[in-house]
This record gives structure tokens, sequence and C-alpha cells, in this order.
């Protein structure tokens, strides 16, 4: 008996499509082995850097404090630390004007100072405007339509030049590398790498609360509640005027309440959720039309039924299939997904503004901290492990943010000591600077004799507890001037209400004193020159008695002219005074954003209670190293890693670099 | 990878390279971007208020 079959063509075209991959990576491994002599023989000509050491490693751990770190090791509790101090160096390292994350680290890698690396502050401005902008990337809309991202920071990472001279080169988590600069070696971005909503980091938290409400880190959605479920909606990304969201449900039983978990249905997945406990990374695709938008979130869910209260982590671009490119090149991250499975990609992932606002608890803020570490070590240790030659360095920011959120003002303070602190509180701190000298404990155990490590901080801590409102201040003496209150408005963020036809100072962010300046400024009013200076010089002279009316203490420890301790092309565009102010004190919130209103001075009430943006004496990081340093025109400085490690590659410091080379002694 | 490049004489570029050495710039590419950004006055990004509020929303340094 005869039978017919129909075979579609869909058959056809699948065993088809994977005969020809097979083919084309049997031809491509072909071409490799043909080519090998060939490669072999260029790699002859190539005059490649020879290394006094087998591999040089350097790890960053942001914010480690000098003062705790001793104490710390004296009290037994950081001994691998304490062995590299002994057998090796520990000193205070010098850190920059102003001490702040972007600019410290980007004089680390470039070993410039900021008047050639061109990162002064967080925020640079429009000059156009005088609107605050992220200072090291600007995204533009090209003439196609395609948005780009640009990475504002200049000159360029000693790795950089490592790798030109065939040295092997991986710098992990960076601070300040967003986009990925392209180079011969691999990095992955970190510090100011964007959220999926192009936020530096957006929470999002459901509850049965009716209100919608926008606060300033994150998003409060409400949720339709019934007896056995929750249904909400999660915004993403914003495309072409339409934010894409993806709904969600959350779903229980008294069986799965009494066992502490519910099942978390989105884009059409199912995965458990543990009530107080984060989720794992949960792979989130927004769609619109063909376009596909690829994010990475984990929840914890609070409390279901009446109770109802879940917590999304900002939406970070999934690593394994990033829509921007977070790594160099583009399939670093991808590559780093697929060895430690998926892991956080924006630049400040720890969710300060969760804890500040009450929706994450203190245990919760930690155990995200925690595991976002864990991620990073895990990286670490796997380039640590492929990486048998070369330079390696990462940046863990773990230190940074405990200390921001946990540097607490005690529940009844001394008055006497306002910098007092809440022994509690600051326990958790102690803990992580353990926890970090023990991951140093196991990169030393895998570190052979003929490899180098050094560790640094690219600054201190200190306590943050009273804001100093310095455009109120330029308001009550006269060189900021206001116009009319635009009624819509609540606030006077973003010099909403400045009268720059009469405004001669005007500040943001965290450091910087500007003058208006005509030819640089749009609507600048002060002539360069002698006017300038002279201004100047009359701000110097009050600012420098400026004292805070509750002590009666004088709050600035140094004011900084840009023009004297900058050298540099992009000097110009700095501010013209950077505040040097004594520990305790900082820019308050409102001078950071603009805002003009409001008293000089006032209590900082926030969670966010320890900070850097002080005078750069005040916050000294630290240096180890497993060998001894030798240091020669200065104290050891943040500018001086670039030469020293090109040394050791018998590479000739370039003549643009500010530091000095150390030696190394065996 | 595939970004422009433009072709241009090369006693100009000689002395291009001179004067980028000598104002402490890290590469002639360096020394050519900063002139021609400053020559197209590129000072912003003509975002708007709203635009740059939510860029800089969930900095733990700004409120």
């Amino acid at each position: 008996m005869t039978v017919l079959a129909y075979i579609g063509p869909g058959a056809g075209f699948a065993v088809m499509g994977s005969f020809l991959i097979f083919i084309g990576a049997l031809l491509l491994g072909v071409l490799i082995l043909l080519s090998l002599p060939f490669r072999v023989v260029v790699s002859l000509f190539i005059k490649r850097a020879k290394g006094r050491f087998k591999r040089v490693v350097i790890i960053g751990l942001d914010g480690m404090e000098p003062g705790r770190a001793k104490r710390l090791m004296e009290t037994g509790r950081m001994p691998n630390l304490k062995a590299m101090a002994e057998c090796g160096h520990f000193s205070k390292l010098g850190s920059t004007c102003p001490p702040i994350s972007p600019v410290a680290w980007s004089t680390f890698a470039t070993g410039v100072n900021p008047g050639k690396h061109q990162i002064f502050d967080f925020l640079s401005r429009d000059l156009n405007t005088c609107l605050p902008l992220l200072s090291s990337s600007r995204i533009t809309t090209t003439g196609s339509g395609t948005t780009e991202a640009r990475l504002l920071r200049k000159s360029r990472p000693f790795w950089h030049l490592l790798a030109d001279r065939g040295v092997s080169c991986t710098a992990l988590r960076m601070p300040i590398s967003f986009p990925p600069e392209p180079y011969k070696g691999r990095a992955l971005s970190a510090m100011c790498t964007p959220d999926l909503r192009g936020t530096q980091g957006e929470f999002t938290v459901f509850s049965t609360t009716p209100e919608s409400a926008k606060t300033t880190g994150g998003k409060r959605l409400p949720v339709n509640l019934n007896e056995s479920s929750a249904l909400g909606v999660l915004p993403g990304p914003t495309l072409d005027g339409n934010e894409l969201v993806l709904p969600f449900q959350v779903r229980w039983t008294e069986k799965t309440i009494a066992e502490q978990r519910a099942t978390l249905r989105i884009a059409g997945r199912s995965h458990r959720l543990e009530i107080g406990r984060y989720s794992p990374w949960i792979e989130l695709t927004f769609r619109k039309r063909r376009t596909r938008v690829h994010g990475i979130a984990r929840f914890l869910l609070k409390g279901v039924a009446g109770n109802f209260l879940l917590y999304v982590t900002p939406l970070n671009l999934n690593p394994a299939h990033p829509d921007m490119p977070v790594s160099w090149p583009k399939s670093f991250s991808i590559y780093l997904a697929k060895l430690i499975g998926s892991y956080a990609t924006l630049g400040l992932a720890e969710d300060t503004w969760g804890l500040s606002e009450g929706v994450l608890t203190d245990d919760e803020f930690e155990t995200q901290c925690v595991d976002i570490h864990l991620e990073r070590e895990r990286m670490f240790f796997e380039s640590l492990r492929l990486q048998r030659r070369g330079f390696l360095t990462c940046v863990f920011d773990i230190t940074d943010r405990m200390q921001h959120m946990f540097i607490r003002r005690p529940e009844n303070p001394d008055t006497s000591n306002p910098l007092a602190i809440d022994r509690t509180a600051d326990e958790r701190i102690n803990k992580i600077y353990a926890r970090c000298d023990e991951m140093i404990g196991r990169v030393l155990h895998k570190l052979g004799r003929r490899d180098l490590l050094m560790v640094l901080s690219d600054h201190g801590f200190t306590a943050f507890r009273r804001c100093v409102h310095l455009n109120a201040w330029l308001r009550e003496n006269g060189y900021l001037t206001e116009k009319a209150q635009d009624r819509k408005r609540k606030d006077s963020d973003y010099f909403a209400n400045v009268d720059w036809s009469r405004t001669r100072v005007y500040c943001f962010g965290l450091a910087g004193v500007y003058l208006n300046l005509k030819g640089r400024e749009a609507h600048g009013i002060v002539n360069p020159g002698t006017e300038a200076e002279n201004l100047i010089a009359e701000l110097r002279e009050k600012l420098s008695g400026l004292r805070d009316p509750a002590s009666g203490e004088k709050v600035i420890r140094n004011l900084y002219e840009s023009s004297k301790i900058y050298s540099g092309a992009y000097k110009s565009t700095a501010p013209e005074l950077i505040v040097g102010w004594k520990s305790g004190y900082r820019h308050s919130w409102e001078t950071a954003v603009g805002a003009t209103d409001g008293a000089v001075f006032s209590d900082n009430t926030d969670k966010w209670c320890g900070d850097h943006c002080v005078d750069r004496l005040e916050v000294p990081g630290v240096l180890f190293c497993n060998r001894r340093i030798k240091w020669h025109e200065h104290p050891p400085h943040l500018a001086d890693f670039a030469p020293t490690v090109l040394k050791l590659w018998q590479i000739t410091p370039p003549r643009y670099l500010d530091g000095a080379p150390w030696d190394i002694v065996d | 990878m595939f970004e422009p490049k433009i072709r241009i004489n090369k006693a100009l570029y000689e002395l291009v390279e001179q004067k980028a050495d000598e104002e402490g710039y890290s590469s002639i590419d360096e020394y050519v971007t900063h002139i021609l950004e400053k020559a197209v006055a590129d000072a912003g990004e003509n975002a708007s208020e709203e635009e740059i509020r939510e860029r800089l929303r969930g900095l733990g340094y700004l409120k």
C-alpha cells in the first residue's frame, strides 16, 4: 500500500538553516587555522611592552576611609589588608579637588587633573540655559533619528595605552565609562550608566494606596486588588513618546501565604516570589510592534492581600541582551552574563532612594548592596582566573553606598559633638569593610609571586549633618537675583526664578561656585579679566568667613580657585571656585539642583547621612600594596597610578600626565 | 569602529600634533574633537527641563 505524506517547507528550512550555520562555522575554523602562520609572523613584528610583573591587579574600594581601615586593622577585623600594610604599603591617598567619585576615578584612570579630563562634578551645565546636566555623557539624536550617547570624559585611561602596546587589559566597573570607549582590551561600564527608563535608577513600588505619585527616587503606583491576586502595570522605557508597559499579576492562596510565597506572572512567564526576599533577576522584554527593549529587575514582595506591597528595583539594561552597549566590546557583557548569570548594569545600582524614602528597610537595603557586591566579586574572580597576564582593575561600590546611608546621627545626640554617630548603624559599615578584607584575602591567595596587587579608594568619608544653601547666601548677599516667581511652579529648582540679567554668581552640583561670565554663559554679565578676578577675590573673602549660626564655627576649610589648581584645555568650563567644606557640611540639597529660595543653613534630616563632598584634605583615600612603595615628588595621589603602571611595562609616561611615578620595591 | 574620518593636509596635521602635545591633550583626535565641539557651540543637548530631571532622577546625591 502506498502512503502519501506531505512535508511542509518549514522542516526543510530548519534543516538547511542549521546546516548552513554548521558549514559557516567550519569555514571560519578553517580560515582561522590557515591564517595562523601569518598572524604569528605579524605578531613578531608588533612591539609589545615587557612587564616587570606577570599581572598587575588594582582593586578599587570606593570611599574606603583610612581612619576606619586603621582601626579595624588594629582590632584584628581586617587581617588581610593588615598583612599587606605590614609586608608592603599602607598610606593615605590624595584625592582630587573636589573629592567626588566621577572626578576622582577619572583622574585615577587618566593620570591627569580635572582641567584635562573635563569632569569637575557629577553635574555640568548647558551654557545656553545654565540647566544642570550629567557631566559624564551626553545623549543626542542624530539626523537619521537614532539616539546616541557620547562620553564626555576626555583624555585616555592608562590601560588604553597599555593595550596599544600589546598588554592584555580588563577594566571592570570603572566609574565614568558609559558609553564604553573602543580600545584593544575589555571594559564594563559603571557609575552613570542609565537604567532602562533613562534615569540614574528609579525604583517602582506597588501598593493598595490609591493615589499615584512620583517621588524623588521612584514611582509609587496602585494595584487592583482582589482576594487572591493583585494586578498592576509596570512602566518601562519611553519609545517615540509612548511609555512601554508590562502588565503583571501576583497570585496567592491561603496555602502559599502560609508558606510565605506567591506567584508573579509577567511578560508571559511565571516566577515564584518569596515574601520578604528578593527574587533573582527577572528578564523583562518590553514590546512595541517589532521593537523589543530588554531589561532586568528584581522584585521584593513585602506583603500580600490587604498589606500588598511590591518593590521593583530600577529596570537595568539586560547585560545578556544590551540594547545600548554597556561594555567594550559589546559582546563582553554578554560573555560575563554567560559566565556568572545576570547582573546589575545600572551605574549606581544600590537603591539609596529606596531606603531614603522608606520603601526599603535597613536590612533590605544592605541585602541588596551585598547581593550586587557578590555579583561583582564573581565577575572579578572569573576575570582573574581567565587573565593569566596583563592588567586587571575592578571597582567595588559597596563601601561607598553603605557609608552614605549608615554614618547616622545617634537617636539622642550629644550636642557638643555634631559629628557623633550611631554605633549600631556604624557596625554595619564595619562588617562591610571586613567583608572587603576577606575578599582581598581570597585575591591574595590566587595571586602568584610575580603578581602585583594594589588596593585604593578614591576618597574617604565623613558625616553630613548640616546643609549650606549657597544659592540662598548668594541671593542674600546680592550676587544672585530672582525674578517674579512663576506661578505655575511650587519650587525654584533648576534656576526657575533666576534673573540672569542681574545674576553674577550661581551654584549647582556638589562643590562648585560659578561666575555668570560674558562670552561663556549665554546670558553672562561678568566681564572676564579684572572684573571676574575682583569678584572671585570678594567671594573668597566673604565665604571664608561664613559661620554656622547654630555653632558659631567657620564652615569652609579651603576655597580653591580653579584657575590656580587646574591646568589643561577644559579648565575654562570649570567652576571658578571649589568649596572645601569642613566635615559635617555640604552644598545643600537645594543648591545641588539650582534652587534659590529658602534659608542658608539647615539640618540634614535625610537618610543620606554620610558624604565626602567636603575639602579634599578632610577625606583622603587609602592605598595598599603587596610590595613597598617609594614615592618621590609628593605623597601618593590618585594621578600617580597611570605613570607608575606604565613604567612597570617600560612605557615612557606621556608628557601630558600630571602624576608622578612611584618606585615599587620588591 | 565605523566612525567618520576626516582627511587633512600632512603639514597641517603635524602642526596640530605639536599643538595637541603642548596643550596637554592625550591625542590629536581629542584635540581636534575639542576644537570642533567649540566651533559648533556644542554646549548643550537642547533637552527640556523635564527631560533633564528624568535623566538625573535616582542619583542619590540629588533630590
